[in-house]
């Protein structure tokens, strides 16, 4: 029987963690995914779980030791935040390119400087192309259920890589929600038992970690990883599946949120998807055809699955919460990508928000479909690139 | 060029390039990276071992042998030139070398 409990994100996130009992969690806490850790770190002192937690003197070294440990043949687990994933992110790429199927909690945190600490996802989108499956999370739930799942997709033996598990930082993290928490035995048999692959610490066949890799076979590595990651988005799907009818809850690499008729949609990322089915509610309830896409699987990219999703659909707002100074944001570029192999294609256009943990209430989401309805009108983007709540303009 | 050795398709590899054997750098010609190499005088080799204890590349090969008297030895058979990368330590530290009355090992130019 699941139960239902209220909980901060970071109390669900050390809960699932709880459950799984991995074999080696190396940490160093970071806001504001601290919270994880230090919970986790209560269950380890009370004994509810025997993992062995590895306190480091860095991030790097976090990544590092999870590394070892998941080359020794181990399940393993970490969590960070910001600045502290961005001091792990040589290791980031290596633990991809050996294929460690590790599982990392991410608080999304803006990266200094200035020096702040709240919501904002420039520290994942950093991390794209690190080769990590980035799943996002709108609330304390699916942060739960994409945790719970993300063993099984990282570790499943067409995939073998590691998953980062996204939610936003102190909205999420911090905030108080009602969720279902599933029993221990039914986590505990859902991923089942970790399988390792030429672990080290079997002495009896040896194998070599990270050897050299000149022009004769890097680029087939990278070719064999690029299709991980292409098996993934199916994967993720069986997994998804499979947890649905296991514990209830439904999941896919995005959520279409009123999408079957939508003619103006936006498409987000993380909590603010909460708000944004708020003010969907609302404006359906008065007629209007608008929708929401909510992006669950960013790596790998569902390109062909949200053109087909989005077919029929006359205007398209993609928000954006981090930057790419320079280019559009992360997500617009995704997103226009799609676009392109649609037969009659939407005006699509990006909008900036949200930056350090900037507030964008319902009122100002109400005003972006007010004008994407002013687009649909005029047949025409005004602005393809503009930044929301910033003083100035 | 024995199948080992064929140059594999990317479906064909371990995963993350995992070397998923032990022992395996003996197959690894590490040969062609010589400037210089090692010519050995069997005829003035006192058969110490010297250059067998500091060949970095194990490339000193012994074989079994005696003394004058009949005593069991390791003698030196010969150098391995797949392994031998010429980096002249056996010729350094040959002790007959050393004395510099004769030559053991000689270092001569890699001729291609």
């Amino acid at each position: 029987m699941s139960k239902t409990v209220a909980i901060t994100g970071a109390g669900a996130m050390s809960e699932a963690m709880r459950q799984m009992n991995p074999d080696v969690v190396p940490a160093f806490p970071i806001t504001p995914s601290t919270q994880v850790v230090e919970d986790f770190s209560q269950f380890i002192a009370d004994g509810k779980v025997d993992t062995e937690l590895i306190p480091v003197e860095s991030e790097h070294s976090a990544m590092s030791a999870c590394i070892g440990a998941a080359a020794a043949g181990g399940r393993v687990m970490t969590a960070t935040s910001s600045a502290g994933m961005a001091l792990m992110w040589e290791m980031l790429y290596i633990a991809a390119s050996m294929r460690q199927p590790i599982v990392m909690t991410l608080i999304n945190r803006a990266l200094s400087a200035p020096i702040n600490i709240h919501a904002d996802h420039s520290d994942s989108m950093g991390a794209r192309d690190a080769g990590w499956i980035q799943l996002y999370s709108e609330n304390n739930q699916e942060a739960y259920d994409n945790l719970i799942m993300a063993p099984r997709i990282a570790e499943h033996m067409d995939v073998r890589l590691p998953v980062m598990v996204c939610m936003d930082g102190f909205i999420i993290s911090h905030c108080v929600q009602t969720m279902q928490t599933e029993e221990d035995d039914a986590v505990k048999a859902f991923i089942g038992e970790f399988q390792a692959t030429y672990p080290v610490l079997d002495t009896g066949n040896p194998a070599t970690w990270g050897a050299l890799d000149l022009q004769d076979y890097y680029i087939e590595h990278k070719r064999a990883q690029h299709m991980a990651m292409q098996h993934a988005k199916r994967v993720i799907r069986e997994v998804s599946d499979d947890f649905y009818k296991t514990f209830g809850r439904q999941y896919d690499l995005f959520e279409s949120y009123q999408l079957d008729d939508a003619e103006r949609v936006i498409i987000a990322i993380n909590s603010i998807a909460g708000e944004i089915k708020e003010v969907v509610d609302e404006r359906r309830a008065k007629g209007d055809k608008v929708g929401l896409l909510k992006i669950r699987s960013f790596r790998p990219f569902p390109y062909t699955e949200i053109a087909k999703a989005l077919e029929g659909v006359k205007v398209v707002t993609v928000l954006d919460r981090s930057e790419s100074m320079g280019a559009y944001g992360p997500l617009f570029g995704e997103i226009r990508s799609a676009l392109y192999d649609v037969a009659e294609k939407p005006l699509v256009y990006n909008r900036m928000y949200g930056l350090g943990g900037r507030d964008l209430f319902m009122e100002d989401i109400d005003k972006l479909f007010e004008e994407n309805k002013s687009y649909l009108e005029a047949k025409k983007v005004e602005t393809v690139f503009d930044y929301l709540n910033v003083r100035g303009g | 060029m024995s199948d080992k050795f064929r140059l594999k398709e990317w479906q064909e590899l371990p995963l993350g390039g995992v070397v998923p054997e032990g022992g395996n750098s003996r197959y690894y010609e590490t040969g062609t990276w010589r400037t210089i190499r090692p010519v050995w005088d069997a005829e003035n080799c006192i058969n110490c071992l010297t250059c067998w204890v500091f060949c970095p590349e194990d490339a000193i090969i012994l074989k079994d042998g005696t003394t004058k008297t009949g005593k069991p030895r390791k003698e030196v058979a010969e150098i391995n030139y797949f392994h031998c990368k010429g980096c002249g330590l056996c010729a350094r530290e040959c002790l007959v070398n050393k004395k510099g009355k004769k030559t053991v090992i000689e270092m001569i130019a890699e001729v291609s």
